[in-house]
């Protein structure tokens, strides 16, 4: 987006300044340690306590979202929409839902079950297009795949389009944004060819893996014809990741449901809300805005911002309690697991390029109110902030002022509770805890049949981990990308790799 | 988002809010050793006694008021000031002591050992009774007047080793070797080892010196033995030979006072009197290596001349 040098040197200034909080933060942290541990115990108490109160009120909005989903995912949603007939000059039978899979190495046995969810789903099938936008690098099997999938669904559906990304097109990184730019493209021939109106078509950007719910496309139908403001909205869905999730390792599952756990969350903070991840929205709104960026890793969120931006401000995210199933990122053994997620929750967290994207793009609007400016890049800043330094400050800084705070202090009344007030407090987080065993347990699919029963256990077993996965997976992936953007090093589009591996796995 | 989950989640919201508000100056307050006086509206600073004692489960007593906790125990928002704290526990001495508590710090009294009131001694042998020795925490060796006697450490499982009776009256120091298998034990004049290897008990006379012993050591790689008279520190070789090589390795100045051996090292450490840089006569600290010296003293023995002392001044 910067096009002047002065554009540049603002984006430059607004991607130092995460990472130099969060280094400053640690830093700070580290120096005062030695030098004024009584500030630091301070410090470091009314965090734990905020951190245990945030957890709790977070907890509870969780159980709210949770509500509403056992509630509405159970509704027959094609049936509402039948019910509404007209509204908002629209109905049902006005919409066609273009569901675009940009795809890289998936195989078959990836896509496959992503379109036997959509041949399953509770919708007309004739509504529906499939765009399948494979990547020329991944080389002829991808392109070969695509085309045996065609000739397989093509006719349970009213258009599968089947395109192939070149490698290596000019203004364009190695990132999934740039394939779906192209598969969206691809969409719009066909219906320029068809004659079909842009309004009428939402959009529904998933991953390879992305099975929809049976409800899904009904309740994005029924939110679409009944909002006032259709296309200055995006429909986001609540992400699970129950494909592989009896098959996978525990370390994958207890950060992949935590995911989960965050965006049920969000959808109860809707003015900080943020597509993430499969979502879906006008086609009419993505053509207007010029499509996904083609040089950004994190296209799911930015394009939100994009449209935010486009539109003034006007722009917000629907939320919808249906649940789109995902893979677990995992491995067969424990480290490649734990090396995998650590590097997608990077590319997560790489979502924080999005803070200079919004920053930069405030800066030539005038006509966003300067409060919602500040409100809205704070909230980006907060939340990347926090994810970076939380883990650090709960687990590493009050050991460090009872080390390096000398004897006086460890004489002094705080120095001598600090241990026992940030156990006793750490420990009321984990309350918490019970909840999310709680919802985990109701979000589970039913166990497959060549899972052991015994693996019932185990998912609740888990959950002893937990706060070790949460400090050793909790911060770092968010240091090392604002370090990087911080110090330039741009972080290029990795792609998960999906496999689904059929081995109980503990 | 629906009205009910607006009115929700700000109700969730501001009792998080509120919640922090209220118990943040509560904790901080507490952690930093204040205490609120919610009547007078008054804070007041206080100091933490800290009290540990080996037994644990002792009662405690402060200023002669009973505390409900036991030890280890963290007495908390007391006043600065003295306190006068008595620890106690049943079958054991009471402990007692002037402690003084300062705002916002922690006064710890948690080396207190409760020492048993001795009506719990036993007498776990009796008879003829010269001398003995304990073995680690295995075995309790009895010189006794009819032979010598092993038993465990309760008094039990006693066993007689062997009929050798002849114990000296005036035994003033013993000492096992590494292994266990021999016994050190010397009296003003005379250096004896017994013998405990099972079937070969046997005590032996292996050096009587021409002054009085203070102490004798185990050479580290033992078949040696240093010891200290009044006048020199030597060195005995343990040999089968009636007569055993003795090499005087240092003579004092004066009387030794006080030597300290380190087993590990094979460092032997002294006081002796010498001429200062001031030119009067003064006490100095020193070091005699043994583990470097003795094989060049022995070789020195053995071309007849008078070895080093291989000192350094501490």
């Amino acid at each position: 987006m910067p096009v002047t040098k002065r554009d540049r040197f603002y984006k430059r200034l607004f991607e130092i300044i995460p990472g130099f909080l969060t280094w400053a933060t640690m830093i700070s942290l580290f120096v005062l340690a030695f030098v004024r541990p009584l500030w630091v115990a301070i410090f470091v108490i009314t965090f734990d306590l905020y951190w245990v109160i945030r957890m709790m009120y977070l907890s509870m909005l969780m159980l709210f979202a949770y509500r509403r989903l056992a509630r509405e995912r159970v509704l027959d949603w094609f049936e509402k929409c039948k019910a509404l007939g007209k509204t908002n000059g629209m109905e049902y039978r006005d919409i066609y839902h273009a569901i675009l899979f940009p795809a890289h190495k998936e195989g078959i046995d990836i896509l496959k079950p992503s379109i036997e969810a959509l041949e399953n789903s509770n919708y007309p099938k004739k509504s529906m297009i499939v765009i399948l936008s494979v990547e020329e690098r991944a080389g002829e099997e991808s392109k070969n795949n695509a085309l045996i999938l065609k000739r397989e669904h093509e006719n349970n559906f009213k258009a599968f389009i089947v395109t192939v990304h070149p490698k290596d097109l000019p203004g364009e990184i190695k990132a999934k944004g740039a394939n779906a730019t192209w598969g969206a493209k691809a969409l719009k021939d066909f219906l320029d060819f068809e004659g079909i109106d842009y309004e009428q078509v939402i959009i529904s950007c998933f991953d390879a893996d992305t099975c929809a719910d049976r409800e899904y496309f009904g309740c994005l139908t029924y939110h679409y014809i009944t909002s006032p403001h259709r296309t200055r909205s995006s429909y986001q869905p609540i992400p699970v990741y129950n494909n592989n999730i009896w098959h996978c390792r525990s370390i994958a599952r207890l950060l992949e449901l935590g995911s989960s756990f965050m965006q049920m969350i969000e959808t109860m903070r809707i003015e900080k809300f943020v597509t993430f991840s499969s979502h879906s929205m006008s086609f009419k709104t993505l053509v207007e805005v010029g499509y996904w960026p083609l040089d950004m890793i994190s296209d799911d969120s930015v394009i939100y911002w994009k449209c935010f931006l486009h539109f003034n401000g006007d722009y917000s995210v629907v939320p919808m309690y249906v649940t789109v199933s995902m893979d677990v990122a995992t491995e067969e053994r424990i480290l490649p697991t734990i090396v995998k997620q650590y590097k997608q929750k990077r590319r997560w967290a790489w979502g924080i390029e999005n803070f200079p994207y919004i920053a930069v793009g405030f800066m030539h609007n005038r006509r966003i109110p300067i409060i919602t400016k500040i409100r809205r890049s704070l909230n980006v800043l907060e939340s990347h902030y926090t994810w970076a330094v939380w883990a650090v400050i709960v687990t590493f800084v009050a050991p460090l002022t009872l080390i390096f705070g000398g004897g006086l202090f460890r004489q002094t009344s705080i120095g001598y509770n600090l241990p026992s007030v940030s156990a006793t407090l750490l420990d009321m987080s984990l309350l918490t805890m019970l909840i999310c065993v709680f919802v985990s347990m109701k979000l589970l699919p039913p166990r497959p049949p060549d899972v052991k029963r015994q693996k019932h256990f185990i998912m609740y077993a888990q959950w002893v981990i937990a706060p070790l996965v949460a400090t050793i997976l909790g911060s770092t992936p968010a240091i090392d990308a604002q370090t990087r953007l911080m110090f330039g090093k741009y972080m290029h589009f990795q792609v998960t790799e999906k496999k689904r591996h059929h081995k109980n796995k503990t | 988002m629906r009205r009910v989950d607006k009115i929700r989640r700000a109700m969730a919201f501001y009792f998080a809010v509120l919640l922090f508000c209220i118990l943040l100056p509560v904790i901080l307050s507490y952690a930093l050793g204040y205490k609120i006086d919610y009547r007078h509206f008054k804070i007041y600073k206080t100091g933490i006694l800290y009290i540990s004692s080996r037994p644990v489960g002792a009662s405690i007593c402060i200023n002669g008021k009973m505390c409900q906790s036991l030890t280890p125990a963290q007495i908390e928002e007391l006043k600065p000031g003295d306190y006068k704290v008595e620890v106690r526990k049943d079958g054991f001495y009471p402990w007692e002591r002037e402690m003084v508590v300062r705002p916002n710090m922690v006064t710890k009294a948690d080396r207190i050992v409760l020492f048993p009131i001795t009506q719990e001694m036993k007498a776990i042998s009796r008879g003829g009774i010269r001398d003995f020795t304990a073995y680690g925490n295995s075995f309790i060796y009895y010189m006794k007047s009819s032979g010598l006697f092993r038993s465990d450490m309760d008094g039990g499982d006693m066993k007689r080793l062997s009929s050798y009776s002849d114990w000296p009256y005036d035994i003033i120091g013993k000492r096992f070797s590494v292994d266990g298998n021999e016994l050190l034990f010397f009296t003003t004049y005379k250096l004896s080892m017994l013998h405990l290897q099972p079937g070969a008990i046997k005590v032996d006379e292996v050096f009587t010196s021409q002054d009085p012993i203070i102490d004798a050591f185990w050479y580290p790689s033992a078949g040696y033995i240093i010891v200290v008279t009044h006048r020199d520190i030597m060195v005995v070789e343990l040999s089968d030979f009636e007569r055993r090589n003795a090499v005087s390795l240092y003579k004092f100045n004066s009387r030794p006072r006080s030597v300290s051996y380190d087993d590990n090292k094979g460092s032997l450490y002294f006081i002796d009197t010498r001429i200062g840089e001031d030119s009067k006569n003064s006490n100095f600290l020193y070091r005699l290596d043994l583990k470097q010296k003795l094989f060049t003293g022995l070789m020195q023995l053995l071309i007849k001349k008078e070895p080093d002392a291989g000192y350094e001044k501490r």
